[in-house]
C-alpha cells in the first residue's frame, strides 16, 4: 500500500562528516569472523539539478556500512549508494580502499547489492548468515561505522516492536520492520544487526534526538530475503502491491449493510486502482475475507507466522509471476478470485527517485517538467493546484488523463517570455489543441510545423502563444545567456 | 485547528499587492491645485466640521467556531470612529460591525452613550449604516456631506483622544486603484494617502477628510510605510444610494474573468493588429450577466459604455485617470442597469448589453463568506455534517489553503469550473463524535458526503428528507474517497441523539436555517 504521510524519520548515512583527530587504538585480538565480514562504504554522490535540469548536479560524499552476505556480495542500504558516482570499500585492519559498483538496488526497501571490483577483497571474509525474525525483548547488537570515530563501533540493545512502517528512503513504501533501543546513529546505515551470530537485520532508519529517545529501526530478514530472492533472475522486479484501498468493517451497522455474518471477518473494498493488478478481478464494493487462506479480520489484520500483520503483508512476500486468492464477499454470496501479480505500480511520480536524470523540456525559455516528488522537493511552487493532483495522483486515478502532469516549472526571462509570467507553476493540458499526457507529447508537439504554438493550462482561460518564428530567433540567446547545454531531455534512465 | 476570526487579517491593517488582474496602471497624476495657505484652510475646516460629525462606536461582536458549529467564540470588543451622515445615521467600515451582539456609539467627551443598530450593511464593499435607537443622540450634529478625493489632493485623517480631543493628521493622496477589499473576492476602488499617524484607542474606520467634507473612510493602515488605504467617496456615495431600496442590492459585476493582452504574440494570434487595447475573456461565469447578454469565452472585450478600454483592462476615469474596468461597471452602475460593451470575436465587432447583476454569496458553491449568520450542521448518530463554506476552511488558519484537507481546498478553488451537475452546496462529513453508534468511523474526517440512502445530496438540508428513506433499519452514507460507503443503524442513531447531546453539550442535534 501507498503511505502517503511521513514520519520525520532521519535515514542513517553521514554526509561529509569532519573526523576528529585521534591515535589509533591498539588491538590485542585478532577480528571476531563478524568483524573481518563488515566494510565501511563511501560514496561520492550527485544529485540531480531539477531547477537547471541541463548542468550536472552538486556533489557530495557520505558513508555507512555494508556486509559480505554471500561469498563475493556487499550488502547495504540502498541510500548509502544511490546516486553514486565513485564508491569505495575499505575493511578493517586493511589500509587498502577497494572500488565497489552497485549491482541491484532496491528503492522501494531501501536494500542494495554490491560487487567489488578487486577479488583480493573477499581474502578472509566469511559471509554472514541470515537468522529470523527475533523474539521481543531478546538482546540483539549493532554493527557499523557511525559518527563519533573511524574505527568499527558496536552498540548492544533489544527488539522493542515489530510493526509495518513506513521507509523513509523512498517516501511512499511501507513494510514489516524492527524497532530496537540500541543506539544507532548515521553511519550505521546498511550494518548487520546480529544475535546469536546470525544476521537478524539491517539498521536503516531512527528519529532524531528531539523527536524520540532509542528508537531505531532495522529492515528484518523476510525483507533482505525476499530482496535477495527478486535479484536471482538477474533484475530487480519490485514489491507487488495490491493496489487497493480499503476500510474496517467493525461497525455492526456497516456489517449489517454488507449483509456480513456476525464474524468480525472482512475488509471492505472502497476502491480499485485500475492501474494495479486488482483491477478486473476485485470491484469497488466488495469485502475481502481471505487472502491465501488466511482469514482477514475486521480490522485489516491476518495472522502470519504467529504475528498479526496487516494483511499487505502478504503480498508483500510475493514475485512478479506469483498469484494471490482471495475470497470476496461480492453481491452477499462467497466468490474466489485469483489476482495474478503481473506488474508492479507504474507510476512513480509519488516517491523518491535517484539514479535518474531529470527530464525537461525547454522551449522559448519556458521550462516543462514532470511533476515528481524530486521536483516539489527542489522547487517551491505557489500553485496550489500541483499539490492537489500530486495528493489525487492516485486516489482520483488522474493518471488516467496525465500519466505525467506536466508543470512549467520556470521561465528563463526573455524579451520573447516577458508576458507569460502568470502561467508559471501552471500545469499544460494541451497544445495546438492536442491533450498532453506525457513530457514526450509536448516534445512531439512542439516539433511539429506550425505558425503559433497555443497552449492551454488547466484552470487558466487564457492561452499562452508562443509565435513559431520569435522562438526561433530567441533560442540560441537564450542558450547562450542562460548555459543550456542541451533543450531536452527526455529519456530519464540511469546513467 | 487553530481558531481564525474573520477580523484578525484586517485588525493588523496591511498593505496588500494588487491581483494579477487589476494590475496597477501608471497614473495621469491631476495637477495639484492646493497651495500651502489652501492646504491649511481645509484642514482647519476639516477640523471643525469633524468636531460636530464623528461619533464614538464601540461594537461586541460573537463569531461562530465553524469548526464547533454548534458554539460561537468568545465575545470581543472594538472600537472606530464612525462619521456621522444627514439623516441622523453613523457610517462605519463593515468589518467594525461583522458579527455584532451589540452596538453602542459614544459623543466623543464620552459624556453620553446611546446603543444602536445595523440599518444597512455590505460586507463586500466594507460598509454599514448605523442607526442610533434614539434620534435624539444625533442632534446638534447636522452630518456631513461628501467630496471626491484626486491623486494630490491634501486630506486629513480624525483620531480621538481619551478625553474626546480630535487629532487631525494629514497626507496627499498617492494613488487610485482598484484592489483587494477584506473580503475574498472583492475588489473595489481604493485611494492610498501617505500619512503618518500614531495609532490612538479607536483604530478602525478613522474618517478621511477633505475641506471639511467626507472623502472616505479608512481600509487599512501599514505603519511601516505609512500608508492608509481608504474607501473613496464614490463607492460610499454608491453604498448610500443602495441602502435606500429594499432589499439592499449591493455592487453588481459582469459575470466573466478576463487576461491582459499586452503580449505581441498574444495580439498577432487573436489577429488583434489593428488597435492597441482590449482584454481576453477567459471566463465566463455559467448563468452570470455576461452569459445572458451572449458574451463568449474568447472574446476581446473592447469598450465598455464608450470607454475604450486598454490592454491593462483599464480605462480612462474622469476623476482618476486610468483605473481598472472594474470600477466602471461596479462602482458605476447599479444592479439590473445594462451596460453597454463592444467586443471583438473572429475579425468582427459586436455591440452587446450586459445586465449587471451583484453575485450574491448563497450563489457559490462554497461561499466565499458567512458573517451575521449561523453555520448549519446536521448530526448524524455522531456524524457531524456541515457544508463546504471558506469560512469553514479558514479555520485551519491564515495558511488555510495549505492546511485544510487538499480535497476541500480544490472544491473551494475550482467551484467555477465544475461542471453543471444541480448541486447547490457540498456536504462534508467534518467530524465525528464517538459513539457506539459510530465504533469503527472515530477517524473520519472531512470527507465530502455525496448521497444518503440513495438519494444525492444538492445542500445540507436534503439530509433530513435523505434519512427518512433508510432501509432495513439502516442508513446508507455514500462519501467520496476513504471509505467510499458506511452504513449507520437508523434506530440506534436516533435514539443515541439525546446521550450525544448530553455528552457532548449540544445545544441541539441540528440547526438548518
Amino acid at each position: 500500500m501507498h503511505n502517503r504521510s511521513l514520519p520525520p524519520l532521519l535515514l542513517l548515512g553521514i554526509a561529509a562528516f569532519a573526523s576528529l583527530a585521534g591515535l589509533p587504538a591498539a588491538h590485542s585480538a585478532e577480528p571476531s569472523p563478524v568483524r573481518k565480514s563488515l566494510a565501511r562504504i563511501s560514496n561520492t554522490a550527485q544529485e540531480p539539478n531539477y531547477k537547471q535540469p541541463w548542468l550536472p548536479g552538486f556533489t557530495g560524499s557520505s558513508s555507512g556500512t555494508g556486509w559480505v552476505v554471500s561469498k563475493d556480495r556487499i550488502l547495504t542500504n540502498a541510500h548509502v549508494v544511490s546516486n553514486a558516482r565513485f564508491l569505495t570499500l575499505e575493511k578493517e585492519n586493511d589500509p587498502k580502499k577497494y572500488i565497489a559498483e552497485v549491482e541491484h538496488v532496491a528503492h522501494d526497501c531501501d536494500l542494495a547489492v554490491l560487487k567489488v571490483q578487486d577479488p583480493t577483497f573477499f581474502t578472509g571474509t566469511v559471509p554472514l548468515e541470515l537468522g529470523s525474525i527475533p523474539d521481543i525483548e531478546t538482546e540483539v547488537s549493532v554493527y557499523g561505522y557511525p559518527i563519533g570515530g573511524e574505527r568499527l563501533s558496536v552498540t548492544r540493545g533489544v527488539v522493542s516492536r515489530i510493526d509495518f512502517r513506513p521507509y523513509a528512503h523512498s517516501g511512499i513504501d511501507s513494510h514489516l520492520t524492527i524497532q530496537i533501543d540500541a543506539a544507532i546513529n548515521p553511519g550505521n546505515s546498511g550494518g548487520p544487526v546480529l544475535q546469536k551470530g546470525k544476521v537478524v537485520g539491517v539498521a536503516f532508519q531512527g528519529f532524531s534526538g528531539d523527536v524520540a529517545q532509542n528508537v531505531g529501526y532495522m529492515i528484518p530478514t523476510p525483507v533482505i530475503r525476499r530482496f535477495l530472492e527478486d535479484i536471482k533472475d538477474g533484475t530487480y522486479d519490485r514489491y507487488m502491491d495490491l493496489s487497493l484501498s480499503m476500510f474496517n468493517t467493525l461497525n455492526p451497522a456497516m456489517r449489517r449493510g454488507l449483509g456480513l455474518p456476525n464474524d468480525d471477518r472482512g475488509v471492505f473494498v472502497s476502491s480499485v486502482a485500475s492501474a494495479g493488478v486488482c483491477n478486473g478481478h476485485v470491484k469497488p464494493g466488495d469485502v475481502i475475507l481471505a487472502i491465501d487462506s488466511l482469514p482477514v479480520a475486521s480490522d485489516g489484520t491476518v495472522e502470519l507466522e504467529g504475528e498479526r500483520v496487516q494483511m499487505a503483508e502478504v503480498a508483500e512476500r510475493k514475485f512478479r509471476g506469483d498469484s494471490i486468492r482471495l475470497v470476496l464477499w461480492r453481491d452477499r454470496a462467497q466468490t474466489e478470485v485469483t489476482v495474478p501479480l503481473s506488474h508492479a505500480w507504474p507510476f512513480t511520480m509519488q516517491s523518491n527517485q535517484f539514479d535518474v536524470l531529470p527530464a525537461y523540456v525547454l522551449y522559448g525559455g519556458l521550462l516543462f517538467q514532470p511533476l515528481s516528488r524530486n521536483l516539489l522537493s527542489s522547487v517551491q511552487f505557489q500553485n496550489p493546484r500541483l499539490s492537489y493532483m500530486f495528493e489525487a495522483f492516485v486516489p482520483r486515478e488522474l493518471y488516467k488523463d496525465h500519466p505525467e502532469v506536466i508543470v512549467l516549472s520556470a521561465i528563463l526571462a526573455d524579451p520573447i517570455n516577458t508576458y507569460l509570467s502568470e502561467f508559471k507553476d501552471g500545469v499544460l493540458e494541451e497544445v495546438n489543441g492536442t491533450p498532453v499526457r506525457t513530457l514526450a507529447d509536448v516534445a512531439e508537439a512542439f516539433a511539429k510545423p506550425a505558425d503559433f504554438h497555443v497552449l492551454k493550462f488547466i484552470g487558466n482561460g487564457r492561452p499562452l502563444v508562443l509565435e513559431r518564428s520569435v522562438v526561433d530567433s530567441a533560442s540560441e540567446r537564450i542558450r547562450t545567456r542562460y548555459g543550456v547545454r542541451k533543450e531536452q531531455l527526455l529519456e530519464t534512465a540511469a546513467r | 485547528m487553530r481558531p481564525f476570526p474573520f477580523l484578525s487579517a484586517l485588525c493588523v491593517a496591511s498593505i496588500s499587492l494588487s491581483a494579477p488582474h487589476t494590475k496597477a496602471a501608471a497614473l495621469e497624476r491631476a495637477p495639484v491645485a492646493a497651495t500651502s495657505a489652501k492646504a491649511t484652510t481645509s484642514a482647519v475646516n476639516d477640523l471643525q466640521a469633524s468636531q460636530k460629525n464623528i461619533v464614538r462606536v464601540s461594537v461586541t461582536s460573537q463569531s461562530y467556531d465553524f469548526s464547533r458549529p454548534w458554539s460561537k467564540r468568545a465575545p470581543t470588543t472594538r472600537r472606530a470612529i464612525g462619521a456621522v451622515l444627514p439623516g441622523g445615521r453613523v457610517l462605519v467600515t463593515a468589518e467594525c460591525v461583522a458579527n455584532a451582539n451589540y452596538i453602542e456609539l459614544e459623543s466623543p467627551d464620552g459624556n453620553h452613550k446611546e446603543p444602536a443598530s445595523i440599518e444597512c450593511v455590505d460586507y463586500e464593499a466594507d460598509l454599514a449604516l448605523l442607526k442610533p435607537d434614539s434620534s435624539a443622540f444625533l442632534e446638534g450634529q447636522p452630518g456631513v456631506g461628501f467630496e471626491g478625493a484626486r491623486i494630490g489632493d491634501s486630506l486629513s485623517v480624525l483620531q480621538l483622544e481619551a478625553n474626546g480631543q480630535v487629532q487631525s493628521s494629514s497626507g496627499k493622496v498617492t494613488t487610485a486603484e482598484v484592489t483587494r477589499y477584506p473580503i475574498d473576492d472583492s475588489s473595489f476602488l481604493v485611494c492610498r494617502l501617505s500619512v503618518p499617524l500614531q495609532m490612538r484607542d479607536s483604530m478602525l474606520s478613522l474618517p478621511v477628510l477633505k475641506g471639511g467634507k467626507l472623502a472616505g473612510l479608512m481600509l487599512r493602515y501599514d505603519s511601516q510605510s505609512s500608508l492608509l488605504d481608504f474607501i473613496p467617496a464614490i463607492v460610499i456615495e454608491h453604498f448610500l444610494k443602495d441602502a435606500k431600496n429594499t432589499p439592499y442590492e449591493g455592487f453588481p459585476r459582469m459575470g466573466c474573468s478576463f487576461s491582459l493582452t499586452r503580449d505581441p504574440q498574444l495580439r498577432r494570434y487573436l489577429g488583434l493588429n489593428g488597435n492597441n487595447g482590449g482584454v481576453l475573456i477567459s471566463q465566463i461565469l455559467r448563468g452570470g450577466p455576461a452569459e445572458k447578454a451572449g458574451l463568449l469565452k474568447g472574446d476581446v472585450l473592447l469598450e465598455i459604455e464608450g470607454n475604450p478600454i486598454d490592454s491593462d483592462g483599464n480605462y480612462k476615469d474622469a476623476d482618476y485617470g486610468r483605473v481598472s474596468l472594474g470600477h466602471l461597471v461596479s462602482t458605476k452602475h447599479f444592479e439590473g442597469q445594462k451596460v453597454k460593451v463592444k467586443v471583438w470575436r473572429e475579425g468582427k465587432t459586436l455591440d452587446l448589453e450586459v445586465p449587471v447583476a451583484r453575485r450574491k454569496p448563497q450563489q457559490y458553491l462554497s461561499e466565499p463568506y458567512i458573517i451575521d449568520r449561523a453555520p448549519q450542521y446536521f448530526v448524524l448518530g455522531g456524524l457531524v455534517l456541515q457544508e463546504l463554506s471558506r469560512q469553514y476552511l479558514k479555520e485551519f488558519g491564515a495558511d488555510w489553503s495549505r492546511k485544510a484537507p487538499m480535497e476541500l481546498v480544490q472544491v473551494d478553488r475550482i467551484q467555477s469550473e465544475l461542471p453543471e451537475d444541480g448541486i447547490k452546496r457540498v456536504v462534508v462529513l467534518t467530524r465525528v463524535l464517538p459513539s457506539d453508534v459510530t465504533v469503527g468511523y472515530e477517524d473520519l474526517r472531512n470527507l465530502l458526503v455525496t448521497a444518503i440512502n440513495g438519494m444525492p445530496l444538492t445542500c445540507l438540508a436534503d439530509v433530513p428528507k435523505a434519512m427518512a428513506k433508510a432501509t432495513d433499519g439502516l442508513h446508507r452514507i455514500e462519501l467520496k474517497g476513504d471509505p467510499s460507503l458506511i452504513f449507520l443503524d437508523a434506530t440506534a442513531a436516533e435514539a443515541n441523539g439525546q446521550a450525544l447531546q448530553r455528552a457532548y453539550g449540544l445545544p441541539a442535534l441540528s440547526r438548518l436555517e
